[in-house]
């Protein structure tokens, strides 16, 4: 089956000052479909700058990466926005919801941006994946009027609200105590089986990382192992 | 569909991120709202004002167009410039020829001829006016009642008397023959010798009074009056402002002036009377008279006219108001057993204070006025008018006074209150158009007073250089006197009161300018260039201009007003710009995660460009809003109970007493067009940088 997601030889280099920080010394990767990927790795190991190539929000300096056979080099900003919007879904360690709007409001952002859908059907995804983070009873409330963890499940429904390929999380759990971000991992892994969405997750806890069914260790910007975990088994 | 939904969802977070930062939402909303109620305030004001001055130059005097000719150096000023009637505005040779191509152009409703200029108007002194009276009535038959005047005619000749001697005291020798014979007539005018006959010979008497006296005690009082000499009939037809107040509007085919009432109320009235109303009216506005240096000055000079009023007053109605003010004043009529002066009491009686000087007034009205006269000339009466004619010569015309007008809600106003009407046979006379008989008339006077033409090129060196020929001083003058003296005599001279004429001659003939009135005012560029173009296509030279233009600085004034407040208004929405600017610049650098989330997740650009403009929009929309509607409710407002005419000025501008201002959907669109120009400039750049926000900036960790 042809990967969803493939990095060929992608070397990311950040002007510092003088200086030329690499993050990214040639990785090469490639993610099949309905994967459940972690990448851990220490701080500054290059794991964020790894899942924004993915992402579609950063270009690689050298190297090419695909995202359903797509190369993102090739593509122009607004066609990449249009690649994030239908292909690929985010949840943010920091969960990035808009304040000013309901949850409900923030869940249907996506399906608004993306357009073409009516009033009806909008209403019906948003309740369906409401629903299925268990937030229906707090449909109408702002972000400030929930908890972490709570934010974290509207996060995760908007990220799958258009029904994406790829769900990307930075740290998703990084500031969440860790019974919350226990729950939280628990229902991205039933999303995954439901939904056969890839979801591919950064994060330095070796409790998170016990819950990928693959593990990639970055060290230095390059991989240090790519391997499968007991999970997958 | 979602597209709608898209905008709904935008204005939506637009208004909540509005009310999220209400501070600056109320600053910056504070702001749009004051200057769009400043806009529409004030444009709405101007509107209003500008459509007042126009109804008070259009229908006082110059008409929606004016046209004079092209030859003039000077810009027609309709209500006076600094030249004093000196401007050259040209001439309109047969104001037929441009009453008949003009009257065709579509629009036009009347051309009306004038002719603007200043003189001055002598009326005789009161010993020639007293005498004048007497001379009438010894000819009606009632002698016993002009025998009644002559104890104020002994008193005037006494004043005279006095007056040479006092001459006499400080002349030098060269003039004390001439003056030993003068006051040698005015002592036989005072002698009972004289008077003994005046029983049997009255008429004699008065002959030499009339003609040997009288000139010794000069012109009297000299005025300064500014004419339109226009078609009278005409006139009024078409000004509809034009109201006559006193007597009668001078009759078709006759000639004769009416006085602006303004003018006789300001100008012509007695200096008492003027400062009388003016310390009454200030203190009928509360305005003290002490502290107010104006009006203190006033009050002082007033305290000296009791003189004045003095000589006017014939002997029994001397001593009855002498009895009045002792009561009013609550004085003894006698002190140290002599008989109280009248001119202490008058002085007591015109030393006006701010508690006394409305019931003073009151009184004076009541009771001096009748007894002496305000004006110098009551309608009826003949007046002499003199003008420098435009070959330096001088020229005297006699015309009657047949009323006093107003231009109705402008009675206040001194602009248009100059204004006196003259009909245009007079005004032509006075300009120095001449007939052949008036050429062979004035050759005839030259040849008997020996006075020499001046034109233009002989002209200093004739009146400064050192011939002695000619002199021009009023008044005290020798030979001029010979003029005025056979001016009256001639009997053509006098007639021209009572000539008539017909319309034809009125239309036929000079004319400075021409007032156009149209049927639709509001067409007046239109109609200025259709006119322009009828006047070049018969060949007519003439310059064409708008009532603004006719009406000098005035019809600037609200011009001057409108960028006064387009300046203001622009610093303000500047002002706005650079707050606005500056917050949504740093709305956009606390909002860069969410702006990188709504990118990341799949927001295009434009999507954050839009956020951005409609919340300023809907702020400025907002604001903006309820500022216009505050402005217009100002404006209605003040509409209904007008804003009072602080001054004389105001009136002119305001076209009357109070300014009823409308405020119309023009006023509240462009307001509506301005805020939005305002919110989108002012955010563009804020907006724009928003833009930039690269989605990268999601993924950064909380700082």
């Amino acid at each position: 089956m042809k990967p969803i997601v493939e990095l060929m030889d992608v070397v990311k280099e950040f002007p510092l000052g003088k200086v030329t920080v690499r993050a990214l010394r040639g990785v090469s990767l490639q993610i099949g479909r309905g994967e459940f990927v972690a990448i851990a790795g220490p701080s500054g190991s290059g794991k964020t700058t790894l899942l924004n190539q993915v992402g579609c929000v950063d270009t690689p300096t050298r190297g090419t990466v695909r995202i359903d056979g797509q190369s993102t080099s090739e593509l122009a900003e607004s066609a990449l926005t249009k690649l994030r919007l239908h292909k690929l879904g985010f949840i943010f360690q920091t969960f990035n919801l808009v304040p000013v709007l309901d949850l409900a409001q923030n869940v249907e952002l996506p399906l608004l941006l993306k357009g073409g859908l009516t009033r009806g059907e909008r209403d019906r995804r948003v309740r369906e994946i409401v629903d299925q983070v268990g937030l229906t009873e707090q449909l109408g409330q702002r972000p400030n009027e929930l908890s972490g963890g709570q934010r974290q499940r509207v996060a995760i429904a908007r990220a799958l609200v258009t029904g994406p390929n790829i769900v990307l999380a930075d740290e998703p759990t990084a500031n969440l105590d860790s019974a919350t971000g226990e729950q939280i991992l628990d229902l991205m892994e039933r999303l995954n089986r439901d939904q056969e969405t890839t979801f591919i997750f950064s994060t330095h806890d070796s409790r998170v990382m016990a819950h990928a069914r693959r593990l990639v260790t970055l060290v230095d910007g390059k991989i240090s192992s790519d391997e499968a975990t007991e999970a997958a088994a | 569909m979602s597209g709608f939904a898209r905008l709904q969802l935008l204005v939506y977070m637009a208004l909540r991120s509005l009310w999220a930062h209400k501070v600056k939402s109320l600053i910056v909303g504070s702001l749009i709202g004051f200057g769009t109620m400043l806009f529409v305030l004030g444009t709405a004001l101007l509107d209003s004002i500008e459509g007042a001055i126009e109804r008070s130059v259009v229908h006082s005097l110059s008409g929606h167009l004016q046209v004079y000719s092209a030859d003039g150096k000077d810009e027609l000023a309709i209500f006076g410039d600094m030249t004093m009637g000196g401007a050259d505005w040209g001439r309109i040779d047969d104001f037929a020829v441009i009453d008949e191509v003009i009257s065709k152009v579509d629009n036009v409703e009347a051309v009306v001829p004038m002719g603007i200029n200043t003189a001055y108007m002598t009326r005789g002194s009161d010993l020639e006016r007293t005498l004048g009276r007497m001379r009438e009535m010894v000819r009606a038959g009632q002698v016993a009642d002009a025998r009644a005047l002559v104890p104020k005619v002994k008193r005037l000749v006494g004043l005279l008397d006095a007056d040479l001697r006092n001459q006499l005291v400080i002349a030098g020798e060269d003039s004390a023959a001439e003056l030993k014979e003068k006051l040698a007539r005015a002592e036989r005018a005072a002698s009972d010798a004289l008077w003994a006959t005046f029983d049997s010979e009255p008429l004699s008497v008065l002959e030499f009074l009339d003609t040997r006296v009288a000139p010794l005690a000069g012109e009297g009082r000299v005025m300064f009056i500014r004419y339109v000499g226009t078609d009278l009939g005409r006139f009024a037809e078409h000004f509809d402002r034009l109201k006559v107040v006193r007597g009668e509007m001078v009759p078709d085919g006759r000639r004769g002036i009416l006085i602006n009432q303004k003018y006789a109320d300001r100008v012509l009235k007695i200096a008492a009377a003027r400062l009388l109303d003016d310390l009454a009216e200030a203190r009928e506005a509360s305005i003290p008279i002490e502290g107010t240096a104006e009006l203190a000055a006033k009050a002082r000079r007033l305290k000296t006219q009791g003189g004045a009023i003095e000589l006017m007053l014939d002997p029994d109605d001397a001593e009855a108001l002498a009895l009045k003010l002792a009561t009013l004043l609550g004085v003894e009529t006698e002190r140290n057993g002599e008989a109280l002066d009248l001119g202490v009491l008058l002085e007591l009686f015109l030393t006006v204070d701010d508690d006394n000087a409305i019931a003073r007034h009151a009184f004076f009205y009541e009771q001096v006025a009748p007894l002496v006269d305000v004006y110098p000339f009551s309608v009826g009466d003949v007046v002499t008018i003199r003008a420098w004619t435009r070959n330096n010569a001088l020229k005297a015309v006699n015309v009657r006074v047949w009323g006093t007008f107003v231009f109705e809600g402008l009675e206040r106003s001194e602009l248009t209150g100059a204004a006196n009407l003259l009909d245009l046979m007079t005004f032509r006379e006075l300009y120095g158009q001449m007939t052949a008989t008036d050429r062979a008339e004035l050759e005839a006077i030259r040849d008997e007073v020996g006075v020499e033409f001046v034109g233009r090129d002989n002209a200093e060196d004739a009146l400064f250089g050192g011939g002695d020929s000619v002199e021009i001083d009023i008044g005290a003058d020798d030979d001029f006197d010979a003029v005025a003296e056979a001016d009256l005599k001639r009997e053509k001279r006098t007639m021209a009161v009572s000539e008539e004429f017909d319309a034809e001659m009125n239309r036929k003939g000079l004319v400075l300018n021409a007032a156009i009135m149209l049927e639709d005012g509001d067409r007046i560029a239109e109609s200025k260039a259709a006119i322009a173009a009828a006047a070049e296509a018969a060949g007519l030279k003439l310059k064409v201009v708008d009532w603004q233009e006719a009406s000098g600085v005035l019809g600037q004034l609200a011009l001057v007003v409108r960028v006064i407040l387009y300046i203001a208004i622009f610093i303000i929405f500047a002002v706005a710009l650079v707050i606005i600017n500056n917050s949504m610049l740093m709305a956009t650098m606390e909002r860069v995660r969410e702006i990188g989330t709504l990118r990341a997740i799949g927001a295009q650009r434009g999507f954050v460009m839009a956020m951005f403009l409609l919340e300023t929009l809907v702020l400025g929309l907002i604001a903006g809003g309820l500022g216009a509607l505050a402005g217009a409710g100002i404006v209605i407002w003040l509409g209904n109970v007008g804003i009072p005419a602080q001054n004389e000025i105001m009136v002119f501008i305001f076209s009357g007493n109070r300014l009823f201002p409308t405020v119309g959907a023009e006023h509240l669109g462009l307001g509506v067009i301005i805020i939005l120009i305002v919110s989108l400039v002012s955010t563009w750049y804020p907006a724009r940088m928003a833009t930039r926000v690269e989605p990268i900036e999601a993924m950064r960790g909380a700082d």
